[in-house]
This record gives C-alpha cells, structure tokens and sequence, in this order.
C-alpha cells in the first residue's frame, strides 16, 4: 500500500469536500431567500397575468429587513444546530464511553488485556502521540473498535471484547492504530461539527413542516423543500469526509505498524461475520453477549472501525452507480482491496481462537531470517 | 538619516528576525530528536529491568539449562554497560558500535533462551512467565517504534536545516547533519526477537 499517497489523496479530499460543504450553506442560504421571495412574486404575477397591468405597475413590495431576515434565520438554524450538536461530546470522550458500557481496561485481568494495553503505548511511540485512556466494551462479542476526543486530554479508544477475543495482536494493533489516528487527526470533532451543521438544516426542514402546519403552506413549502434539499446534500458529504477519513485511518495504521496485514486481517475476518451473521451468532453461543447494540450510537456510527449501521430503507435508496452515498464507511472490500492493493477472501473466524493460546507458534525460525 | 540608510537598516532587521526564526526551529527540531533517542533508552532500560525476573521464572522450571540462563544475564549486564557507556559519550561512533553489537548479543541469548523453553510445558504455561514475556514482546516493539519515530525526526530536522535558505543559518549556526540509526535498515534488527507465548 502506498500509504503516503492515500494520506495524501485523503487529506486532499476532505478538504475539497469541505469546501463543497460551505458552498452547500451558502447556497442553502440564497435558495431560502429566492423561494421567499418567489412567494411574493406569484400574486404579483397572477396579477399581470389576469388584469391589463405590466409587471413595473404591480410593483413587489417585500416586508421591511426581508433579505436581513432570510439570511439570518438561516445562519442561525445552521450555527445553532451545530451549537446544540456539540453538547453531546463535549462533556468528553470518556464520558462517552462510559455511556456506551466500556470500562478502563485491566491489564492484570488477562493476558488479552495486558496486550491490548501494551499494544496502545507501542502505536503512541511510533504515532508520536498522546497517550489515550485504552477501554473494553465487556459485554460485546462483536468485531469492533471506536475512538472519541473532543480535546487531546479526554482521548480513548475503546475495543469490544470480541476483538480482543478474535484477534491476533498484529491483527489488534491494526485496529488500534486506525483508531488512534481518528484521533490525532481530530475526526470525531469534525464530524460533529458537520453532524451539527447537517442538523441546522434539518431543523429548517421542520420550521418550514411547523409554517405549513400552521395554514401558512406558501411560506412552509418553500422552506421545506430547500430544508430537505439541503439536509440530504449535507448528509451525503458529511459521510462523504467520513469516508475519506476512514481511509486516511487506514493508511495511517499501515504507515505506523509497517504491517499491512495487520490491519489488513482484521478487516478480513469483520467482513468474514458480516458474510456469515448466523455462523457468527452461532459461535457467540450466549445470547447476551451478541455486541454492536451499544455501538449503534450515531454518536459513534462515524468513528467505528466497522460500519454496524442498520441498512435501512433511506440507505438503500441512495446506494447508486456502485457508491452508497449515506454512508459513513466505504465498504469492507473496498478497504481491503487498498489495503493489500488487490482484493482478498474474507477470513473465517474460528471457534475458541484465542490470540494467547499459540505460544512459540513456530514465531523463532521466522523471526530471525539469516542476513 | 537618509533614506537608504533605512533601506539597510529594515533590510537588516528582517535578515536578523528571519534568522531567529528559523535557528528557533531547527533548535526546535534537534531538541525532539535528543528526546526522541532518550526515549529508545527508556525503552532498553525497561528491557534490562524485565529480564532478570524473567531468568527468575525460568529458572524453577529449567533446571538443566543454567548455562543459557547464565549468558542471557551476562549478555544482558554487557547491554547495560554499552547503554550507560553511550549514555555518557553520545555521538561517539565506536561507543555506539559496541551497544548495538552488546544488544545483537542479547537478542541472540534471548531468542536461545525462547528455543530451549519451547521443551518445556510447565514453563510455557506459568502465567507469570507468560505476562513477563508479553511486557518482553512489547518492550521489542516500542524500542523498534522509538527508533523509527527517532529516524522520523531526524528526517525532518535534516530536510529542514537542508532546505535553501535555512542551510545558510544551518551552516552559520553549526548545525551539523544528523545520522540516522542504520540498524533499523537491517531487516534482522528490526524484526528483533520475537517472544511469544
């Protein structure tokens, strides 16, 4: 994998897409005021249309502060979202966590859990980045991983048990180096910040649903429809900058491990469950510890190594020309095929596969090839 | 004063403010990469500290293998010695020559030590034995990273006081060209030994 050009290529997009994000609200803003506008125009039309007067004769007076007005209310439902938005992370990424059932890993409680502490100092030497409080998701048997921060100091990654359970430690460091570069590269706060700005133009939508509610359709349709046009094209780039970022995370995860098959093998064996979901129930025989409920936070949805969100109906209906445009992750294939440059089987997971049991595992005669 | 006195005059002002700038910078970069080499010695250092109660675990169990226990503590107190030697005189190639010899020394009595265990159950599954050696495996792992992020940062500082104009600050300055740590080049080296229980 040419890990310098990804990163590259990803950072160049995201701010591309950024930059396409901006125009969206500008032109959010403009379209508001046009449709507005246009509602004082087509009685000025009718008339024309229907008595002898010419267009000068039936002059449009707009209300005193229109433009003002128009351009304001939108700005302010914009900002206002995103400033109600960032409430939900701003108490941390801890407290996140918390939220969502993990717990401070132990590494005295097994060996799986001192490796997976060890494994997040080694990746911080090698990223050169500070040290994030390392959790476990106990009671979730599922194939995932995920990282918060709002500020350097409150970073955590958190894994399920199941990946500490499944996963060999080349295969966890993957993980974790994706996830750790989520949050050098401040991912989660960017895309709260869009999820904000995305749900600023929701709430335009529902201003103008609450006009025509009121009797006031004229007013409420035109909000309604730039409301709606806006929220899907905001939706479709803010997933878009996810999906670049994932990228970025995996080409970080190989630059930082040197080992693509690390990560490479982790993703392998998660498209492997997603293939096989009644195999992978199976396996996981206790009920209870079935995993990804907590993960469905939308809180979190962006920051997951793996995507668990439900393929609903709305996702589905904007999966075109090969491209699922709603979508926070690119596909699994599609990940691995940059990976290893070329597309790889899934891994099969099996039962009672333990990364301690294995010792030696014929590890000396490879380890030391003879220069 | 006339006009193309003040002409020099802020010509000269900048040239100096320039110069602040980038010695600040390059002073910047060379002080993370003494830090950077001072954190593979943390490193090595904790390795030094885990191998003693490791030979100590092994030992109840590898009754008839003193002798490999024996040069695995003295490669490992040669490794200590070399370390504190380099940590004295930095910058002598020769010092530096001997604690990566030291440490190829130690990696081979390490990995022996591994072998001869693999004939022996009760040693592979001493839970002690199996939690010293994953803090060993790790202890591999962040020197390998530390010296990469060391040649990272020596990398940059190096372009860095290389680029035009720097180079002429660089040179004015002294700020000499840093060398990377070959060892890390050597496929070998890298992979270190692997311990895995």
């Amino acid at each position: 994998m040419k890990f310098w050009d990804f990163q590259a290529d990803a950072r160049r997009s995201t701010k591309g897409l950024l930059g396409a994000f901006l125009l969206l609200v500008l032109g959010i803003v403009v379209s508001v005021h046009l449709a507005l506008a246009l509602v004082f125009w087509i009685p000025a039309l009718l008339m024309v249309a229907t008595t002898p007067l010419t267009l000068g004769q039936a002059a449009v007076t707009y209300p005193t502060g229109f433009l003002a007005t128009n351009v304001g209310l939108v700005t302010l439902m914009v900002l206002g979202g995103a400033w109600i938005k960032r409430d939900n992370l701003k108490q941390g990424g801890l407290h996140l966590a918390r939220q969502l059932g993990a717990r401070e890993v132990r590494p005295a409680l097994s060996h799986a859990e001192q490796q997976y502490a060890n494994i997040v100092q080694e990746l911080c030497i090698a990223a050169g980045a500070q040290l994030p409080q390392a959790m476990v998701l106990p009671r979730d048997m599922s194939l995932n991983a995920f990282a918060a921060s709002w500020e350097a100091r409150d970073a955590v990654i958190v894994v399920s048990m199941g990946a500490l359970e499944y996963l060999s430690r080349d295969e966890l460091k993957g993980v974790v180096a994706h996830e750790l570069s989520h949050l050098r590269e401040g991912d989660t706060r960017l895309n709260m910040e869009l999820a904000g700005y995305v749900f600023g133009l929701e709430m335009l939508f529902n201003y103008g649903e609450e006009w025509s509610e009121r009797g006031m359709p004229v007013f409420g349709w035109p909000l309604m429809a730039v409301g709606w046009l806006g929220w899907l094209a905001g939706q479709a780039l803010k997933a878009a900058v996810s999906r670049q970022r994932e990228y970025l995370a995996d080409a970080h995860a190989v630059q930082w491990t040197r080992n693509p098959d690390g990560l490479g093998r982790a993703l392998r064996k998660a498209l492997w469950l997603q293939d096989h979901a009644h195999e992978a129930a199976a396996m996981q025989s206790s009920p209870g510890l079935r995993g990804g409920s907590g993960l469905r936070s939308p809180l979190v949805a962006h920051m997951l190594l793996v995507d668990v969100e439900d393929s609903d109906a709305l996702h589905d209906a904007w999966h075109l020309g090969g491209v699922n445009w709603l979508a926070s992750h690119p596909s699994l294939e599609e990940r691995i095929a940059r990976i290893y440059g070329q597309e790889q089987d899934a891994l099969p997971l099996q039962e009672g596969e333990q990364r301690w049991v294995n010792p030696f595992a014929a590890a000396l005669p490879q380890a030391r090839p003879e220069a | 004063m006339n006009t193309t006195w003040m002409v020099v005059a802020a010509v000269f002002a900048v040239l100096i403010v320039w110069g602040i700038v980038v010695y600040n910078r390059l002073m910047e970069l060379r002080n993370r990469t003494v830090n950077a080499l001072a954190q593979i010695d943390v490193q090595l250092k904790r390795r030094y500290d885990l191998i003693p109660n490791l030979v100590s675990v092994a030992k109840k169990y590898l009754e008839h293998e003193s002798q490999t226990l024996e040069a695995v503590i003295r490669a490992r107190g040669q490794a200590q010695a070399a370390a504190t030697a380099l940590r004295t005189a930095p910058g002598k190639p020769e010092v530096a020559q001997a604690m990566v010899a030291a440490e190829g020394v130690l990696g081979g009595a390490l990995s022996r030590l591994m072998v001869v265990s693999e004939s022996y159950p009760e040693l592979k599954a001493d839970a002690t034995m199996r939690s010293l050696s994953e803090e060993l495996n790790s202890t591999e792992n962040r020197i390998g990273y530390a010296r990469q992020a060391y040649n990272d940062q020596v990398l940059e500082f190096n372009n860095a006081s290389k680029a035009f104009p720097a180079i002429v600050v660089a040179a004015l300055l002294g700020f000499p060209a840093l060398p990377m740590l070959q060892s890390t080049q050597n496929a070998q080296e890298r992979e270190a030994i692997r311990v895995q229980f």
